[in-house]
């Protein structure tokens, strides 16, 4: 099938196209190959490829509607292909600004020396809602707070930016392999042909990570993995992962902590357990220190936790460090601590709790996007340009009655990569979110969850929000 | 294991045995409408509701001297064993049930054992009772046991033989050893009730793939003492009572003594004393009923014993390790 009627438009970077309509270098192989392709099997591709999700019950819950509801997020069969040097730029920003985070986290529950230095404002730091003041003189195991990040990504005219730092339960790995299983298997001649790098190793890099932080002296740790349980959104996430680790899925009622260890009930009594990979909220975690309402976690685990019994991963209070306000000063934290200049750009944030900032904010809310400081999902947000005066307004004055809860950003022009949508190809808005991994060493799987806007025009790329999946391939050298 | 796991596992198969029996059941039921007379389809219909002690929908099943009122009231009930949501053993209900339970215990079966359940899980979600009726319910029926004995089948030959395995068995033939004692219960108090005829026993071997077996064994003519032999003594036989609780018995052995060294210690107990039941009181009994009667208060008791031992023991019990 022809990209004859594909829509290019020569302003917003195109994933496969340069702006004269020649696809780029890296896409000819799977340019040519779905030229190649009738409209008759392509759509059956996709149709394989969406069956095979159902099959396996790959599926996640979305929350709203009156019962809880499995569903599948839908999956274009076009992959998305970035060349092995973008990789490589993309690897050492990540690592660059993972490394400086952790940093950040480690200053700021010590000495904050940081705030000191007047790079950050305290009330930043200290108003911001994720900071854990029961974390302050603590040090996490190895210098490690952020273990696992899923980085959003987005790629511009001027190359790609963070749009956010997921630091603490980030979610979207098991469809980065689930996305790879299915499309590999249905377009397997191009697959082979075009030297995709492996992402199905994700288990193993994530469990060496794991063990990296086990307790000190213990050197078989067992590991678990802590879910909120079946009705949370990332359900089928957890138990993927615990498979591919080896951990047992564990809920909080199945866990007690004794004598500042923590146990897990097994079939042949209490067993030890080292390492805790929770995807459970800081919130939930610990009814006596956080949320006392907490029926998800384990009375007794921040003790045990602080006494280097167990270890958590990742640690409570990483989210002061991705909070949308914090992220503002990401760039200012990698020159602070590392004393190098930023290698993946932020994109420009305003402050509403500065004000000349909100000021701007609201003289320009036509043209921004701004988002709630605490949200995240996509939900919150207000997309100036595909809004009505009246729904700007409203939502002004919500921004006047709080202005530290909100801070904007430029609406950005998001790549766009080609998907099939009724039997034809579309240019649709892309993101991606690779994982990186820190343990001893910092571990990147060469591949990410590579996020969808499938409704025309739109730059929502939430799975909740109508968002949908691509797989996203890494080519070798 | 994790004992949520284990338990978890242990309920997917008896949900899905439950299914299995049900499908079996309703298969022969089905068939039986094609050419049987009403007076046996009714008896069918008997012995079916009494043995999972359920009220038909409206209340009480009549012998109506109709074939179409046979029919139509046929179609509801095997709507409401098969497709009824509300009846929490329905096959639907079964098969969501023991569907739920494999997906969050995923993590401890493997990927064709998983797909091969959901696959399942996923047709019969989108069929109902109108789609079946016509032209053949009974081949819904063999098509989905088909299924089930699939599942069974790449459990079997690719599952490790781990501790979730064991759970998965003992799971399977506690609850096949309830339903086949009850089964039995009910076939002797429909029969006290209502006149019977021969067919009505060749029907209870047929659930049991047992036919053939009795006319090699035994005579083409069915007696109804040897058709209960067969059925509760015969250790060749798939799905007799005393190779359920034999395997029962063999699993809590090798599932071992549970938290603190004797926590299995009463369900191994209880295990033995209904193995004993089988193999010795039984040929001498002059009443079976009565006997059939403890072995069914027995598998409940077994039951509670292995959960206690297993999923919900007392933390104060267990020393840590």
């Amino acid at each position: 099938m022809d990209f004859d009627s594909y829509d290019l438009n020569p302003s917003i970077y195109d994933e496969m196209f340069l702006p004269n309509g020649a696809p780029r270098e890296h896409c000819r192989e799977l340019h040519e190959t779905l030229g190649r392709l009738s409209a008759e099997q392509l759509g059956s591709i996709q149709e394989r490829v969406t069956r095979s999700f159902s099959n396996e019950g790959i599926t996640f819950t979305v929350y709203g509607d009156d019962e809880a509801d499995e569903r599948i997020i839908p999956v274009d069969c076009v992959p998305r292909v970035i060349s092995a040097t973008e990789w490589q730029s993309l690897e050492t920003g990540l690592t660059q600004r993972l490394k400086a985070l952790n940093l950040f986290l480690a200053d700021v529950y010590g000495d904050a020396r940081i705030v000191d230095d007047g790079v950050i404002p305290v009330d930043v730091v200290r108003g911001c809602p994720q900071y854990r003041i029961e974390m302050r003189g603590f040090s996490a195991p190895h210098g490690v707070w952020a273990a696992i990040c899923g980085t959003d990504l987005v790629r511009t005219n001027d190359g790609f930016k963070v749009l956010e730092d997921n630091l603490r339960v980030p979610s979207g790995v098991s469809y980065m392999i689930a996305n790879r299983k299915a499309v590999k298997a249905n377009l397997r001649r191009l697959y082979r042909r075009s030297r995709v790098r492996h992402v199905e190793n994700y288990g193993s890099v994530l469990l060496e990570t794991l063990r990296d932080l086990a307790p000190s002296g213990c050197s078989d740790p067992s590991i678990a993995l802590l879910t909120p349980g079946v009705y949370n959104s990332a359900f089928y996430e957890h138990m993927f992962l615990a498979g591919e680790i080896g951990a047992e899925l564990v809920e909080g009622r199945d866990l007690l902590v004794n004598d500042g260890f923590v146990y897990m009930r097994t079939t042949k009594g209490l067993r030890r357990v080292d390492v805790i990979y929770r995807r459970v909220d800081d919130d939930f975690l610990d009814p006596l220190v956080f949320r006392q309402d907490s029926l998800l976690g384990v009375p007794g685990l921040m003790n045990a936790y602080k006494l280097g019994n167990v270890s958590l991963v990742n640690a409570p209070g990483t989210g002061v460090a991705d909070d949308k306000s914090v992220y503002a000063y990401v760039p200012d934290m990698i020159r602070y601590y590392l004393g190098e200049e930023p290698l993946l750009a932020n994109v420009e944030t305003h402050l509403c709790r500065r004000s000349e900032d909100l000021e701007y904010t609201l003289d320009n809310l036509e043209n921004l996007v701004v988002k709630r400081v605490g949200e995240s999902g996509g939900y919150g947000m207000l997309v100036g340009p595909h809004t009505t005066p009246a729904e700007r307004e409203a939502y002004a004055e919500q921004v006047r009655a709080n202005p530290a809860d909100f801070i904007s950003q430029p609406v950005l022009a998001l790549s766009r990569a080609p998907c099939l949508i009724d039997g034809g190809f579309e240019p649709r808005h892309v993101d991606l979110r690779p994982f990186v991994l820190r343990g001893r060493e910092t571990r990147i799987v060469p591949g990410a969850f590579c996020r969808v806007a499938l409704r025309r025009g739109s730059l929502v790329v939430n799975s909740s929000q109508g968002g949908g999946g691509k797989d996203l391939w890494v080519l070798q050298d | 294991m994790l004992s949520r796991s284990a338990q978890g596992l242990y309920w997917m198969s008896r949900y899905l045995e439950r299914a299995d029996h049900l499908c079996r059941l309703l298969r022969l039921q089905t068939e039986a409408l094609v050419d049987r007379p009403i007076r046996e389809i009714h008896f069918g219909w008997s012995r079916i509701y009494r043995s999972l002690d359920r009220q038909p929908p409206g209340g009480r099943l009549e012998m109506l001297h109709s074939d179409d009122y046979t029919l139509a009231d046929s179609y509801t009930l095997a709507d409401d064993l098969t497709f009824e949501r509300s009846n929490p053993s329905s096959m639907w209900s079964c098969f969501a049930l023991g569907r739920e339970n494999a997906r969050q215990m995923r993590q401890c079966i493997n990927a064709d054992m998983w797909s091969c359940l959901n696959l399942a899980y996923l047709r019969i979600q989108q069929l109902s009772i109108q789609r079946i009726w016509t032209p053949s319910p009974e081949s819904f029926y063999a098509e989905t046991g088909a299924e089930i004995d699939t599942f069974s089948g790449v459990s079997a030959a690719t599952m490790y033989r781990d501790e979730g395995w064991r759970f998965m068995q003992l799971g399977r033939f506690i609850e096949r050893t309830q339903l086949t004692t009850s089964l039995l219960l009910s076939q002797l108090a429909v029969q006290t009730h209502e006149e019977t005829s021969g067919a009505d026993w060749t029907s209870l071997l047929r659930i049991y793939h047992a036919f053939e077996t009795y006319n090699r064994s035994y005579s083409v003519e069915v007696q109804p003492d040897q058709v209960l032999d067969l059925l509760v003594t015969d250790p060749l036989l798939p799905d007799s009572l005393c190779r359920s609780i034999d395997r029962a018995v063999s699993d809590i052995a090798a599932i071992g003594p549970g938290p603190d060294g004797h926590s299995s210690d009463a369900a191994r107990r209880l295990a033995g004393r209904l193995s004993a039941l089988i193999h010795y009181d039984w040929p001498d009994c002059k009443d079976r009923g009565s006997l059939l009667r403890e072995v069914s208060k027995y598998s409940r008791e077994l039951h509670h014993l292995v959960t206690a031992a297993y999923f919900e023991y007392s933390i104060e019990d267990s020393p840590t390790r």
